[in-house]
């Protein structure tokens, strides 16, 4: 059985769609990887997984199953007992997460206390156990500091730390290493897949890097307009991309090891606002594979190793 | 040969925070003796992490912050003896691109005025700027009918070929990229860099491109100078610089690079780095590098390495580089 469960999971703005139908599972102790551009709606599925969908925004079809129960418009209080213990989120900005007046330990013992898993005191100690494996220097002195006497790349650690404390069984990391550098982002990802190695944590990491997809996740989800296009093993789609768009995509990125200043390959138009999403299939004004087929939206195939939505899709070579 | 851009041994310093107390003003050396220079239609890339001072080199060179020493030469004639004229007029010749083109463009004009606003600026006619409007848009790839939008409602990728048209209005040599692509989506980011590599082509343009993303600029800079706390750690041509880089620096920064590879899958070659960069206001005596470097001695804590020539255009600011 799968850790979590998003069966054609729907979110709309009033009338206008901006998820459209995601199906996407997580077994304990993987990480997938959830891609796309802006406004592909894999951010609001990460959120509408936690239950943090802001005002005006609605599910309007579909199911989220974590570990066997159906909680998708569960009471309140149901998800904010899970919110925290067993479900934890890791944002962007650690910065704007951070409360800027409290310190840093005792946001990472937060969680504990309000699930009543521990005494303070207890969560005190944890927390700076915490701090000490997300690989805070002198974590003791450092947990009684506040957000801004920190580096960036430090806040984002402290985040780490606070959504890992009570041992959650999935962690969603919602491009997490996007707003720090290169060799700090190196630390924090080789952070994640650790602890997600270590104590069976499952991972719904969401990233634009496909460098991030290829390096740390098992399998990948390809969303773009509201849809997944493309989803399995990440050395299936790697190798073999049958999606038009994530072919694409992979083709568009410059490589280390690729011949410089020579033009590089670019997909035509614009990202489409979901105002201005074609019927049919999404990505169709922008290929060169499009047919009068595509006026009609093409749906999932394949197995669990490899699915994808495309009427004309790549070939295995 | 003459170069078009020559910095020699810049440096900005900011006043910190707590200044004016009555204390010895605490002094952040964003810029610490930077030399660099731009041959006509080479592009030179200024890379590392933020708060390394590369941003502030290209401000610096483009008279957006203030020169604490040092010298800035355009065209073999130096800035700081230019009469205010002289300096508004050399302006024409160098202009930039940021990141973020939203912030770059006023909401309220439209595409076509937010092209003319040099030009009109620079007294041309109306109908010489309406010429000159259309001739831009066609040039970065802009539809006729995208004239009277708003930026709105443009993509960001629509958004960033109108800065890049306006940037050009007044045919500059010379134009600063900082991080032109960082803040677009990803199938877009190709279309902006191939532009920017034919507007080079065929207008023989200078580019002094500023970047955290090393992969672009692998693909596009000729030379590349590595930053680190406020100094060039490293300096060559770009092809040698990432194939076979010198400084402890560089190299963690290239391993570090997560590489759309499934063939590299499991094989972390990363040379991961402890701790994080020192802070700006008070940096190390001896080499900046030193606190979090793997192969750190006790003379690198004494002295500040000088940056030295290891190879035929190669520059290393290491006591212990890697021989070529």
């Amino acid at each position: 059985m799968s850790l979590l469960e998003i069966t054609d999971l729907a979110i709309s703005a009033g009338d206008l769609p901006l998820v459209d139908g995601v199906t996407l599972d997580i077994q304990a102790g993987e990480i997938v990887a959830l891609v796309g551009e802006s406004g592909s709606g894999k951010s609001l599925t990460a959120l509408s997984v936690i239950g943090l969908l802001g005002e005006g925004l609605d599910i309007t079809r579909g199911q989220i199953r974590f570990d066997g129960a159906t909680y998708l418009g569960a009471e309140a209080q149901d998800m904010a007992r899970i919110r925290g213990r067993d479900l934890s989120m890791i944002f962007q900005e650690p910065v704007s997460s951070l409360n800027p007046l409290m310190p840093i330990g005792a946001q990472v013992a937060e969680s504990l206390i309000a699930h009543g898993v521990t005494s303070a005191s207890a969560a005190k100690d944890a927390a700076i156990d915490m701090l000490d494996r997300v690989g805070i220097p002198d974590p003791k002195r450092r947990a009684e500091q506040l957000p801004a006497e920190l580096s960036g790349g430090m806040c984002q650690r402290v985040m780490i730390a606070a959504a890992l404390i009570s041992q959650p069984r999935l962690l969603i990391a919602d491009e997490p290493t996007t707003a720090l550098d290169v060799t700090i982002q190196a630390q924090i990802l080789d952070l994640i897949a650790d602890l997600a190695q270590e104590d069976g944590t499952a991972v719904l990491m969401i990233t634009h890097d496909m460098g991030i997809v290829a390096e740390m996740a098992d399998r990948v989800c390809v969303m773009y307009g509201g849809r997944v296009v493309e989803q399995g093993a990440v050395d299936a789609i790697f190798s073999a991309p049958r999606h038009p768009y994530t072919s694409m995509l992979l083709r568009t990125i410059p490589r280390l090891d690729h011949p410089p200043k020579q033009e590089l390959f670019a997909i035509l138009g614009n990202v489409p606002s979901p105002k201005n999403w074609p019927q049919g299939c999404r990505f169709k004004t922008r290929c060169d594979r499009q047919s009068t087929a595509c006026d009609i939206a093409p749906v999932l195939t394949g197995d669990y190793h490899h699915r994808t939505a495309c009427f004309h899709p790549l070939s295995e070579m | 040969m003459t170069a078009l851009l020559e910095l020699q041994d810049l440096k900005v310093h900011w006043p910190g925070r707590g200044a004016g107390w009555g204390n010895a003003v605490p002094v952040t050396r964003a810029v610490d003796g930077v030399s660099l220079t731009i041959q006509v239609g080479e592009t030179v890339a200024v890379v590392g992490e933020s708060g390394c001072g590369k941003s502030t080199t290209g401000n610096a060179a483009l008279g957006l912050a203030p020169i604490t020493d040092g010298k800035i030469f355009f065209d073999g004639r130096d800035l700081s003896l230019l009469s205010k004229q002289e300096r508004r007029d050399l302006w024409q010749e160098m202009q930039v691109v940021f990141q973020d083109p939203v912030a770059a463009l006023n909401p309220r004009l439209t595409v076509a005025r937010a092209i003319a606003e040099p030009l009109v600026i620079h007294g041309w006619s109306a109908a010489h700027v309406a010429k000159r409007v259309d001739e831009l848009m066609a040039l970065v790839g802009l539809n006729a009918d995208q004239r009277d939008r708003r930026p709105m409602a443009l993509s960001g990728g629509q958004r960033q070929r109108v800065v890049i048209a306006r940037a050009l209005a007044l045919s500059p040599r010379l134009v600063i990229c900082d991080e032109p692509v960082s803040a677009l989506d990803v199938s877009i980011q190709s279309q902006i860099l191939n532009l920017l590599l034919r507007l080079q082509r065929e207008l023989g343009l200078s580019y002094l491109f500023i970047s955290h993303d090393l992969s672009v600029v692998r693909h596009i800079a000729d030379r590349v100078c590595v930053m680190y706390l406020g100094v060039i750690v490293e300096e060559g041509p770009t092809a040698e610089v990432f194939a076979r880089p010198q400084h402890p620096y560089t190299q963690a920064l290239l391993s570090a690079i997560p590489r759309p590879d499934i063939v590299r899958r499991g094989r972390k070659e990363r040379i991961l780095l402890q701790g994080d960069l020192p802070s700006p206001l008070a940096p190390p005596k001896g080499c900046p590098f030193a606190s979090r470097c793997i192969k750190a001695q006790a003379a690198c804590n004494r002295s500040r390495p000088p940056l030295e020539q290891r190879a035929a255009h190669r520059l290393v600011r290491c006591f212990y580089p890697n021989s070529v």
